[in-house]
């Protein structure tokens, strides 16, 4: 299969990485391990830079899910099953919007997945690794997802002592917290600059 | 351990055991994987310059067939960026933009239909990536809202479970019954149905009718929020235990929340994610978006804990439609196809909020009414008759 342009520029750099030892086998997973890696931290990146943009009216649309969100349980604990339905009905659209937003944005953080599998479809398209007892075998994207979630969760872990992820944090879990707890938005983030007083 | 901790626990361990499952089961019955199914087709293609051959020495366009669409990878992104800012304007309509991308802009279904009698095999492995390649563009983005959800533990988890149940029979059975199967035609004339269907939400959603109803909706909640809503935000004991499962049957399951009681058929749920799943797995579009307002007009339910539950079934069926198709199944995709519109639709997600202030939303529904229904006329007629009576389909 002939290379696209971008790979062949690309793939002295990343091949580098499946050349670490002597040995075929733990060379892949390697390689496999430190593309799986630069997918992440590429795609962490860019949808870091987009909930920049985006914020105030991810907060807009999130705030407005969780205020009829709000009321509807608040209808519910009064027993007023008229106003619940309407509240609930409000916060559904409200929430439908956001949910499709997210679906944009996540784009933001997958694309480097598919970028990246791009380049290995190329270099290990006909790899094969037998599964013990079976007769069947896994492929490179097998592998990649495989070792992409453990990579995922880690990272997870350590991001949430970074300091620059709770800005993003906050958007996201803004507005699915549980009624007792909600604060408005305004209250958690510093305000906006047509917002100040 | 508190409440909310066990119901977590639980549920992961549900997810866990149901993905486990549905990984046994594809393993089970999948086929042994093969390297080089798509060169094996294509080399059981004539070749030649003809419609429905393949010059081996022409360019090589999607997937690496000679002769395949190819165009500048710019396109790909200004098409993504088209889709993601549907998205973040409107919603639905997106990922039916991304199937009218891969169906029509970008050529591949005419390209897979010329294979129709010289390589059928050929033919439905090309519709089987376009499916895929939707499926990507839609179902795979939806997993981190699907985690930013499940994380609060606010699940039903015998509604989870049902919602789960029916989305992993769909997300095995329907790639077992229709991968290596489906004609491109037969595929498209699918799709125009759901756009129709989307058509008439959205349609329905332009209407005095339906924009009254909305208004009368919010002015109901603004009118009991200045009249109730007490700012100390108090919870009682009772209120505060969320959900509880109150009663388990084969007929009926209860369960109260915030003192009110709530129940449904479990066969509902069950159907509702076989069916949601099943469209998703078959069209590669819709399913997700399609779950909340299941839950909430089949049982009622709230949208506090729906988005968690709904998040459980999206998730597990997604895992189980992608792995099915693409590791089990080995359909092929064009990953470089699906990066650059990925980084479209990144570019559109960060445009439609910027854009979204200046155009009112009644209007954009309106204009993707109109478009759907010119998709729609165009994919069933190409579909079901052959030809499309519409232009550019």
């Amino acid at each position: 299969m002939e290379m696209h342009p971008l790979y062949l520029f690309l793939d002295p750099y990343l091949i580098w990485f499946f050349r670490l030892t002597g040995q075929a086998e733990v060379n892949f997973y390697l390689g496999t391990l430190a593309v799986a890696i630069l997918a992440l931290l590429v795609g962490e990146f860019t949808s870091f830079l987009a909930s920049f943009v985006v914020r105030r009216h991810f907060e807009q649309v999130a705030g407005e899910a969780k205020k009829y969100q709000d009321v509807s349980m608040e209808a519910l604990k009064s027993g007023d099953r008229p106003a619940y339905e309407a509240a609930n009905e409000v916060a559904n659209d409200a929430f439908s919007k956001s949910f499709f937003m997210q679906i944009a944005l996540s784009a933001t953080f997958f694309w480097p997945i598919f970028f990246f599998l791009g380049w290995m479809q190329y270099r290990f398209f006909e790899l094969e690794f037998p599964i013990p007892f079976t007769g069947y075998s896994l492929g490179y994207i097998g592998v990649f997802i495989l070792l992409y979630i453990p990579v995922y969760i880690l990272f997870k872990k350590i991001k949430r002592k970074l300091s620059y992820s709770r800005g993003i944090r906050v958007i996201l879990d803004s507005y699915t917290e549980t009624p007792r707890e909600s604060k408005g938005l305004l209250d958690r983030l510093p305000p906006a600059a047509d917002q100040q007083p | 351990m508190t409440r909310k901790t066990q119901l977590i626990i639980t549920g992961l361990a549900v997810l866990m055991v149901m993905a486990t499952l549905a990984l046994l089961a594809t393993l089970v019955l999948a086929e042994p994987a093969l390297a080089g199914k798509l060169e094996e087709a294509i080399a059981k293609t004539p070749v030649g310059e003809a419609a429905g051959m393949i010059h081996p020495g022409a360019a090589k366009g999607f997937m690496g067939i000679p002769g395949a669409p190819h165009h500048f990878f710019l396109f790909y992104i200004l098409w993504g960026i088209w889709v993601g800012w549907i998205f973040s304007s409107v919603g639905a309509f997106g990922g039916i933009m991304a199937g009218v991308g891969h169906i029509s802009v970008f050529g591949l279904s005419d390209f897979a239909g010329g294979f129709k009698k010289t390589s059928p095999g050929l033919n439905k492995m090309l519709t089987d990536s376009i499916r895929t390649s939707n499926q990507y563009l839609v179902g795979l983005s939806a997993l981190i809202s699907s985690f930013t959800y499940y994380r609060m533990g606010r699940l039903v988890l015998p509604l989870g479970l049902c919602l789960a149940v029916g989305g992993i029979l769909a997300g095995y059975l329907v790639p077992l019954l229709t991968v290596g199967k489906m004609d491109v035609s037969v595929y498209v004339g699918f799709f125009g149905i759901v756009v129709f269907a989307v058509a008439f939400v959205l349609f329905y959603e332009t209407t005095p009718a339906g924009q009254a109803k909305k208004k009368a909706a919010k002015a109901a909640a603004k009118a009991f929020e200045a009249a109730h809503i007490k700012k100390s935000g108090e919870v009682s004991a009772e209120h505060a235990k969320g959900v509880q499962v109150t009663h388990w049957g084969l007929s009926r399951i209860a369960f109260t929340f915030y003192g009110q009681e709530f129940s449904f058929n479990p066969i509902w749920p069950l159907l509702g994610g076989f069916v949601i799943n099943g469209i998703s797995a078959l069209i590669g579009v819709g399913g997700g978006f399609l779950y909340v307002p299941f839950l909430t007009s089949v049982a009622g339910l709230p949208m506090f804990i729906v988005a968690g539950t709904s998040a459980l079934a999206v998730l597990v069926g997604m895992i189980v439609n992608i792995f099915n198709m693409m590791v089990v199944r080995q359909v092929p995709v064009d990953f470089i196809l699906i990066s650059t519109e990925l980084i479209g639709i990144a570019i559109g997600s960060v445009l439609g909020p910027v854009t979204s202030k200046k155009i009112p939303e009644v209007w954009l529904k309106r204009i993707f009414v109109a478009l759907a229904i010119y998709v729609g006329i165009g994919y069933l007629t190409k579909g079901f008759m052959g030809h499309s009576i519409l232009p550019g389909m």
